[in-house]
């Protein structure tokens, strides 16, 4: 609860203290921070009874409403608020800002106000998308510019870079907690953004940031998404993942306008807060999932059978009672029955079974010629797309990128032979990005002997379930922190800080998005060691089509100019 | 979780700006500034008014914003909002009698009297969740602006999902005590035909008692009739809430949809309001096209007739 819950306290405050009828003005990004927090029905009960968006033109004049603000600090809404405050529609305003206002913003607000409508200002720091509990995201636009080269063009990255701070100070004003901040050695933005951070809450705003310190300083570990491209490239069989990955889910809501033939199921929404079949299966795997559907299926279908046997008076007003419930439950079923269909579909169609059996293997055993005859068989089979195609080679490349080179250029020729939509430098392009020299880390568990006698002792012992044998880097990482052996090497602390013992509350950020993947790890790994309470937030969430459009659009600016 | 308040220095950097801006009129003639007298929580439940803040009158301040009265649907949503506080009223009292009385009595003439007592509430009270549930659909009769709208719908829903709760609990109430009354009943002639076995084991020993029982039995049969009767009107009742609730159902929001999603409502606003404007403009244009085509066709039909004039004057000289 913890990261959807600060922002609906901080929502709940915001309109608890204001009494009487109210409009809620969002703009478009706190729109999505609200969405996913609180419902409709929420908001009417605290008798908001209309939303609308800044940017809205209309001129209605409604003063007996009182307006609530909740915004962003950046330039286009202060122009908005311009706009808004020269002829104010409503009989008051309550500004509320997502982040830190700058000073001259504060002056430029009150040369806005001529008309004295606004009744206070104040800054609630909820300016992160909380999905689920333990994972947060900022849906930056432009992603893909954190894979190109500080130096660059630093203009274009400077709204990034301030969007990722603002998120991740904001979700510790939010916790009420300063952390000690590590990032990732070989990313360039990763300690860029780790000293502006740290900038912000040891100097610029330190009286801010001046909370109460516990014994062990929580942590902000700040890595790359480059340091971990396997992640995303690989087909998901848990239900939350797998559902991105397949379809697509956007701020806990899928759309399935272009699947379903039922108009009913055109948009569903899958969040664990509100729907608890969700919450109890979202990171189980296909097959467990299908039973419990069924199961839900068949408790539906006994209690319709016993809604349509209505025999006496009694029955009659036993129905009528329970219909609202019957109703929800009916909604219910069919969603995750159309989601069900919808992947099962396919899964047959793009033979994802035997694609993602071979994608686990490339990812988890190293055996080179195996691997290549295993991508070989694979390429032929029929309904086999260019994405999976692109991804087994990825996927080889990065494992193999040093054994054979001649096997990989042997690679992209065929993939260029057979008119992939996708550019076959991709190919190259990715391992440039995060090939091995780039990568912090060990992604493959391959680089010491530790490690390489610990992945070869799993090996023998074999797994539980072919399909998700991969642990993303993130476990790895955690499973590190919570024993506090953490490289410092590999993830060097920013100034002059250090950490004795093991940090109790962790944030991962990943530079350049997360993945459903990751946030199933951190909730499991939440749920085993109470000790250590871990929170996983990124820039976008990905599944292997953004991940591949993202360095589509690397390569294009790359080579639009030559970096 | 940690929040600044702005407002001081807002105020502060406000009322310096103030002084520094030229004095200039103000810019549109908002008339008199009127003194909202009532905005009356829709809530009703702490204690029924609140005073809104009113804006200063004092004239030396230039574009003061006058908060206006509010339009007159948000009188009936007050209405309603009061007929529910009655109702919750109404249902603690009948709450009160119901228990009342499931106690057992041993004086018919009260037990008659409380019943018709608590029939009377019963019906009182569906009569105000019925007057409620078609001022509700007053609600939404008229067509205003579409902001106008969307807030009216919002209300509606509102006050539909209070109502909707109201009557789900009135109904259980009501099944509750038809429940006990059953069981008390089914108790009653249990002990009855107990003590008339009991009686009739007696028989041999006494059987003076025999014309006692028999009237004892004859009583408890008319009282048990009596309560059938009960229990078949309050089944009626329960109907009647039942076609309220169904009449409501369509009015409430379901939980965990997409539909109570603020983004997908929000959105909705927005998508009708473009396509509206391109249907406008479609509209427009084909207007356009319309009247240029019969220009047009016109046109070209006045040029056929001249070169047919043409060609015949030609022919006959």
């Amino acid at each position: 609860m913890v990261l959807v819950a600060a922002v609906r306290d901080y929502v709940s405050k915001m309109l608890s203290d204001i009494a009487g009828m109210k409009v809620f003005v969002l703009d478009a990004q706190t729109l999505a921070i609200v969405s996913v927090a609180t419902s409709q029905s929420e908001l009417l009960q605290k008798e908001v009874f209309l939303v609308e968006k800044a940017e809205s033109t209309s001129s209605e004049p409604m003063t007996h409403l009182k307006a609530v603000c909740f915004l962003r600090p950046t330039a286009e809404n202060m122009q908005n608020l311009k706009e808004i405050l020269g002829q104010p529609r409503f009989g008051e305003y309550h500004l509320f800002f997502s982040n830190i206002l700058k000073t001259n913003f504060v002056q430029n607000l009150a040369d806005f106000d001529q008309h004295e409508a606004v009744q206070q200002v104040q800054e609630f720091y909820a300016d992160f998308i909380a999905l689920d509990p333990y994972h947060f995201t900022l849906n930056t636009p432009s992603n893909h510019l954190y894979m190109v080269p500080l130096l660059f063009d630093p203009t274009k990255i400077q709204p990034l870079c301030e969007r990722i701070i603002e998120g991740v100070s904001s979700v510790f004003l939010a916790l009420k907690k300063r952390p000690v901040i590590r990032y990732s050695r070989n990313s360039e933005i990763a300690r860029r953004i780790a000293q502006d951070a740290a900038r912000l809450m040891y100097e610029q705003e330190a009286a801010l940031f001046d909370f109460r310190r516990t014994e062990v300083l929580p942590l902000l570990l700040i890595i790359d998404r480059r340091d971990d491209p396997v992640t995303p490239l690989l087909n998901q069989w848990t239900y939350q993942a797998m559902v991105h990955e397949l379809i697509g889910i956007q701020d806990n809501k899928v759309d399935l306008r272009e699947y379903s033939r039922v108009p009913k199921d055109q948009q569903v929404v899958l969040s664990s807060e509100q729907d608890p079949f969700f919450r109890s299966n979202m990171f189980e795997n296909f097959g467990d999932l299908g039973m419990n559907v069924k199961k839900m299926v068949d408790t539906f279908q006994s209690q319709h059978k016993s809604n349509q046997n209505i025999q006496s008076l009694e029955d009659m007003a036993r129905f009528v009672e329970n219909y609202p419930e019957f109703r929800k439950m009916q909604g219910n079923v069919s969603k995750h029955v159309a989601l069900m269909t919808e992947m099962s579909r396919l899964v047959d169609e793009r033979k994802l079974m035997s694609v993602s059996q071979a994608e686990q293997e490339l990812a988890c055993h190293s055996s080179q010629a195996a691997a290549l005859d295993e991508l070989n068989v694979q390429w032929e089979l029929p309904g086999v797309t260019d994405d999976e195609k692109l991804r087994l080679a990825m996927l080889y490349a990065l494992r193999y990128e040093r054994e054979n080179p001649q096997q990989l250029q042997e690679l992209v020729d065929r993939l260029n032979a057979g008119r992939s939509k996708y550019n076959s430098n991709l190919l190259y392009s990715l391992l440039k990005q995060a090939g091995e020299e780039k990568r912090t880390g060990d992604l493959f568990s391959n680089r010491d002997l530790f490690n390489r006698a610990r992945t070869m002792a799993r090996g023998l012992k074999g797994v539980e379930n072919v399909y998700t044998q991969h642990q993303p880097l993130v476990f790895h990482l955690i499973e590190s922190i919570a024993k506090g052996r953490l490289k410092d090497a590999d993830y060097p602390f920013v100034g002059n800080h250090a950490q004795q013992g093991k940090p109790q509350d962790v944030v991962i950020f990943i530079i350049g998005g997360t993945t459903y993947a990751e946030s199933r790890v951190v909730a499991l790994q939440n749920a085993a060691n109470p000790g250590t309470r871990v929170l996983l937030g990124g820039t976008v969430v990905h599944n292997s089509k953004s991940f591949l459009r993202d360095l589509e659009e690397v390569q294009r600016v790359g080579r639009a100019s030559i970096y | 979780m940690a929040t600044r308040n702005r407002t001081a220095l807002f105020r502060k950097y406000r009322t310096a700006l103030q002084q520094v801006r030229p004095a200039s009129a103000s810019t549109s003639a908002q008339g008199a500034v009127v003194e909202l007298s009532n905005a009356p929580l829709l809530r009703g439940a702490a204690s029924g008014y609140n005073r809104l803040s009113t804006v200063d009158v004092d004239g030396s301040r230039e574009g003061v914003v006058s908060v206006g009265l509010p339009p007159p649907w948000v009188d009936v949503s007050e209405e309603v909002a009061i007929d529910m506080q009655k109702i919750r009223s109404k249902m603690g009292e009948l709450a009160k009698a119901h228990a009342r009385a499931l106690m057992p009595t041993f004086d018919d003439i009260k037990g008659k009297g409380q019943e018709h007592n608590i029939e009377l509430m019963s019906q009182d009270i569906t009569r105000l969740l019925k007057k409620c549930e078609q001022k509700l659909r007053q609600l939404s009769q008229d067509r205003g602006h579409s902001e106008d709208m969307k807030l009216r719908v919002n209300v509606q829903r509102s006050l539909a999902t209070d109502l909707q709760t109201l009557s789900v609990e009135f109904r259980k109430h009501q099944k509750g005590y038809l429940q006990r009354l059953q069981q008390q009943q089914q108790q009653e002639r249990a002990s009855i035909t107990a003590s008339y076995e009991r009686g009739k084991e007696d028989e041999f020993y006494d059987p003076g008692f025999n014309e006692q029982q028999m009237s004892r039995l004859k009583k408890a049969e008319v009282l048990s009739e009596e309560r059938e009767k009960e229990v078949q009107q309050i089944m009626e009742s329960v109907n009647d809430l039942a076609q309220i609730m169904k009449d409501l159902s369509t009015l409430v929001i379901d939980q965990g949809t997409i539909v109570d999603r603020i983004d997908y409502n929000v959105q909705q606003v927005a998508t009708s309001i473009e396509q509206g404007v391109r249907e406008l403009e479609q509209a427009e244009r084909t207007q356009k096209k319309g009247d240029m085509v019969f220009c047009v066709m016109v046109l070209i039909a006045l040029c056929v007739f001249m070169i047919c004039v043409l060609i015949f004057k030609k022919l006959v000289l």
